[in-house]
């Protein structure tokens, strides 16, 4: 079914198309970002157990943009008179329009002056020219997050739990984590009107396990732009967390060295992601603070890398209809057989680009400033099998499970944390299992060593992205398995 | 909508015999803030927001007292009081699904606690744009960007118990990306500082920036990080405070609780420890902390308090929960840290052969399982004699054995929330080259 978009947010349509008009009379752009989304995040272990309507994305407020004189300034606010805004008549109405036009404008005001003050230059921006548009985007969910069945969701949570906590004598506890949103965002300017509503989930089931000497954690995640039917499968996933657990059990160190590697599809994600997803993102290009910049047209990759990023390229937990500033979701590549073609564009970094936006600004809520950010970002496949790929290395690892990542754009350096490195000898895997598995190396090296892809793929989202160490926003990317060559320790 | 509206509402549901809870916490923050956003020196854009977050927990006993639930919710503060009453019936009957052993809130004396520390966020933003204006510059060194967030919060707690209490703070983050070239501009490097406090420390601000601009200056001439195998490595500013976090982390109630911790009061952490044994103590202030808090988030009041002392867990800290579960009366969060000084000077940890890397992609000390990990981008080897500038590669290891082998300085480095041991020497990590 269609996941009905907020009839909160539509009774507010029409006050803020007032105020944004009220504030055109003063600024030379307008645009207001009214959000309203509601979550349901369970977590069940032996030992603790919560219930909360909070998720990384829950959020109702409101965002205010304007331009002057070349500056754009905002004001994000959550906290409306409902009385005065939804007055039937609209002479009174306006009065409360003209008095929040006011309040925006007089502390948007102080601070230019506080400007004039320190005497700060301005870096002058064009006006963003929005297109006449009206839109409204109901994605399809069986199950939204306002009308679950909490109690069936939190005895099958349990169930799993119990069940894993059970399932190995080194077992601590079992954890089980399920949350689901659904986003409600309406964009209004002038002459734009745009709305959508999707819902998305995800989970995952994480045990912790003793080992030896110190405590083992393992972890498998699930996610889709969907509502709580995400979870009918636990079982299934608690499976793949058990066996997890028991290779990290019997993992031992990796001997320093560069290796021959196969990345499953959640380390080739997470590859995609690290290394030219956040290398792209052209906010950074304006800042001058990408290598990507200075390498359009030229090659970063082998002929089998080809990598797309967008919110329309998958049904992910990031697979919007349009992004914070009303622009409509893209597919763009990025990396075309190996040559880099393209970034991602939020629409201000655009305007001083001289480009075009691609769909990805993106705030981390209402609270929160634009960026460009990555949404799917992923791998093609390529034409191999696994069994193929496993048979062409002679000592290498397969490498799976995703424990942290960060970028370098600016000098296409890669760290990726891997939990599991899974030793292959003589064109087979030899259950020789290593943990933690830290893959470093130079970007263009990397992907320039990509010799084999396979022929399927798969594409995850079930944690956040942060842009240095903050403004996080939902992420998904993936790809097939890949056959590289990397410097593991 | 605010928070005493809300207390009202659920002062009234409890009169309603249908309506059956035990007890109940709200918390509401009211965020003011200015930002500003230069690139160069120019402003990108300016922000400000005015936010009010209302969050309602509420409480439910199981029919036989064994088991408490609770189930929490934010409320919007446009919400009307029939909103509200709907949430405080969805509230009790999602508590009434989860089933914890019981535990008790902070009880308070009924009477209203305040306390104020004064906010201009002109005047907090002022200063910071001018203390980057006075960046000392130089042709091949300069700032890229920087993000400045000046915010007054004020937290107000309130709960079923006669808890209320009220706090005003600022609350600043400033994040600034810095740039070193050679002078035919071929080659650039950035480097990347997040500083967060109560207000502006100027002296501090431009002290951590131009210091960053002389490491990059350094990373321009690096060479490639040898294959070194296993080698002492020194550790200073965020990267030291990453390894302190997971002593911290250790005394958590939570950690404890849940079996990821096996800190034991009265034992030390690890046996056979051979460097400095580690002394932690939490404080409730620390100068220009931005959470300097007399009570926390669950409303009680902060502890000052010795956690390790010579390498032996003396008390834990954490979650009321969980503390009570482990059988800890008093307990309250901590926000503010300090590590005592260790018995060698820098000079002396600064001897013989040692990589000393001050800059990694991603340095982590991964609190449950102890593993060290990260990609080296500027570290100094030297072998007793010469120092390389090197980058590249990554250091590993395991804090179960490093801790062993560990020294602190006798120097110390104030921080947001911390004052530590400047330097921290691990005898043995392994450092993986790329040459």
């Amino acid at each position: 079914m269609k996941a009905k978009f907020s009839p909160y947010l539509s009774r507010l349509a029409g006050f803020f198309r007032e105020l944004s008009e009220v504030l055109a009379e003063k600024y030379e752009y307008v645009s207001i970002l009214s959000t309203d989304s509601k979550g349901l995040a369970v977590r069940i272990s032996q030992r603790a157990k919560s219930v909360s309507s909070e998720t990384m994305t829950t959020e109702r407020g409101n965002v205010v943009r304007v331009l002057l004189d070349g500056l754009y300034s905002e004001y994000a606010f959550n906290d409306l008179d409902l009385e005065m805004a939804l007055w039937p008549t609209k002479r009174q109405r306006m009065e409360y329009v003209q008095d929040m036009a006011d309040l925006i404008s007089m502390e948007i005001d102080r601070q230019r002056e506080l400007l004039k003050k320190t005497e700060s230059a301005i870096y002058k921006t064009p006006a963003l020219q929005g297109q006449p548009q009206v839109m409204l985007s109901e994605m399809e969910a069986e199950l939204l997050p306002e009308k679950a069945d909490v109690k069936a969701l939190v005895d099958r949570m349990s169930e799993i739990s119990l069940k894993g906590a059970g399932s190995m004598p080194e077992a601590l506890d079992c954890i089980v984590s399920c949350q689901c949103t659904h986003i409600n965002k309406m964009f209004i300017t002038p002459n734009q009107y745009l709305r959508q509503s999707y819902v998305y989930a995800e989970g995952s089931v994480s045990l912790i396990v003793k080992g030896d000497e110190d405590v083992k954690f393992a972890r498998e995640g699930l996610s889709g732009r969907c509502g709580l039917e995400l979870f009918n499968n636990l079982d299934q996933v608690l499976d793949k967390t058990i066996l997890q657990a028991k290779d990290l059990l019997k993992a031992g160190r990796i001997e320093p060295g560069e290796y021959d590697i196969i990345t499953t599809p959640e380390i080739t994600g997470l590859i995609a992601h690290e290394a030219f997803g956040h290398g792209v993102e052209m906010d950074m290009f304006v800042k001058n603070r990408a290598l990507g910049k200075d390498y359009i047209g030229k090659r970063v990759g082998s002929e089998l890398v080809t990598m797309h990023e967008g919110a329309a390229c998958s049904p992910s937990v990031t697979g919007y209809a349009f992004d914070d500033e009303g622009t409509l979701a893209g597919d763009v590549i990025e990396i075309d057989k190996g040559i880099l073609k393209t970034g991602i564009c939020d629409a201000l970094s655009a305007l001083r680009l001289n480009t075009v936006p691609t769909g990805n600004g993106k705030r981390e809520n209402f609270e929160h400033k634009v960026y460009t950010r990555m949404t799917n970002t992923v791998f093609d496949s390529g034409s191999n099998t696994l069994e193929e790929m496993i048979a062409s290395v002679s000592y290498g690892y397969l490498l799976d499970g995703t424990e942290s990542g960060m970028e370098d754009p600016k000098h296409w350096g890669i760290q990726c944390i891997v939990s599991r490195g899974y030793e292959i000898r003589d064109g087979k895997l030899t259950g020789k299992v290593v943990s933690p598995v830290v893959m470093t190396g130079y970007v263009p090296d990397l992907l320039g060593s990509v010799s084999m892809a396979s022929a399927d793929r798969e594409i995850e989202g079930t944690g956040g992205c942060g842009k240095g160490y903050k403004e996080w926003v939902k992420v998904a990317d993936g790809g097939p398995y890949l056959k590289a060559r990397a410097r593991l320790g | 909508m605010d928070i005493l509206r809300v207390k009202e509402l659920l002062l009234q549901a409890a009169e309603n015999p249908d309506l059956s809870f035990d007890d109940w916490e709200i918390t509401q923050e009211m965020r003011r803030g200015w930002e500003f956003y230069f690139i160069r020196h120019q402003l990108d854009q300016n922000r400000a927001k005015q936010v009010r977050a209302i969050n309602l927990k509420l409480y439910k006993k199981s029919g036989d007292g064994q088991f408490l639930g609770s189930a929490s919710m934010e409320i919007d503060p446009t919400a009307s009081d029939e909103e509200v009453m709907q949430v405080i019936r969805d509230l009790i009957y999602r508590a009434s699904l989860v089933k914890n052993p019981v535990y008790s809130l902070v009880s308070g004396d009924g009477k209203a606690h305040q306390s104020f520390k004064m906010v201009s966020l002109e005047a907090i933003s002022d200063g910071f744009i001018r203390a980057l204006q006075d960046v000392q510059e130089t042709e091949t060194e300069d700032v890229n960007s920087y993000e400045i967030f000046v915010s007054e919060i004020s937290r107000h707690y309130i709960n079923s118990q006669g808890a209320d209490y009220l706090t005003v703070y600022p609350s600043s983050m400033l994040e600034v990306v810095v740039n070193a070239r050679d002078r035919e501009k071929a080659h650039e490097i950035e480097l990347y500082r997040m500083l967060t406090g109560g207000s502006c420390d100027r002296d501090h601000v431009i002290s951590v920036i131009e210091k960053a601009m002389q490491y990059g200056k350094d990373k321009l001439i690096c060479e490639p990080t040898p294959a070194i195998g296993q080698a002492p490595v020194i550790l200073s500013g965020d990267n030291a405070l990453e390894v302190y976090r997971y002593f911290l982390m250790q005394m958590n109630v939570s950690a404890k609780y849940q079996q990821i911790s096996r800190a034991e009061i009265g034992k030390p952490l690890q046996e056979g420890i051979e460097g400095d044994r580690i002394t932690l103590r939490a404080v409730r202030e620390l100068p220009n902390a931005s959470h300097n808090f007399t009570v926390d988030e669950e409303g009680s009041s902060i502890q000052e308090k010795v956690l390790m002392e010579d390498g032996i867990v003396r008390a834990f800290y954490g979650k009321r929960q969980f503390a009570q579960y482990l059988g800890i009366d008093e307990c309250s969060n901590v926000y503010n840290y300090v590590v005592e000084p260790g018995t060698a000077s820098e000079t002396a940890l600064r001897t013989g052969a040692y990589l000393e890397a001050v800059e990694f992609s991603d340095f982590q000390v991964d609190p449950m399982t102890g593993d060290i990990a990260g990609e080296i981008r500027l570290g100094y080897l030297h072998d007793g004699d010469t120092t390389r500038i090197v980058s590249g590669g990554s250091i590993s290891g395991s804090m179960n054995e490093a801790m062993k082998h560990m020294h602190l300085s006798s120097e110390k480095t104030l921080y947001d929330g911390a004052d530590v041991p400047s330097l921290i020497r691990f005898d043995s990590l392994t450092v993986t080259g790329i040459s």
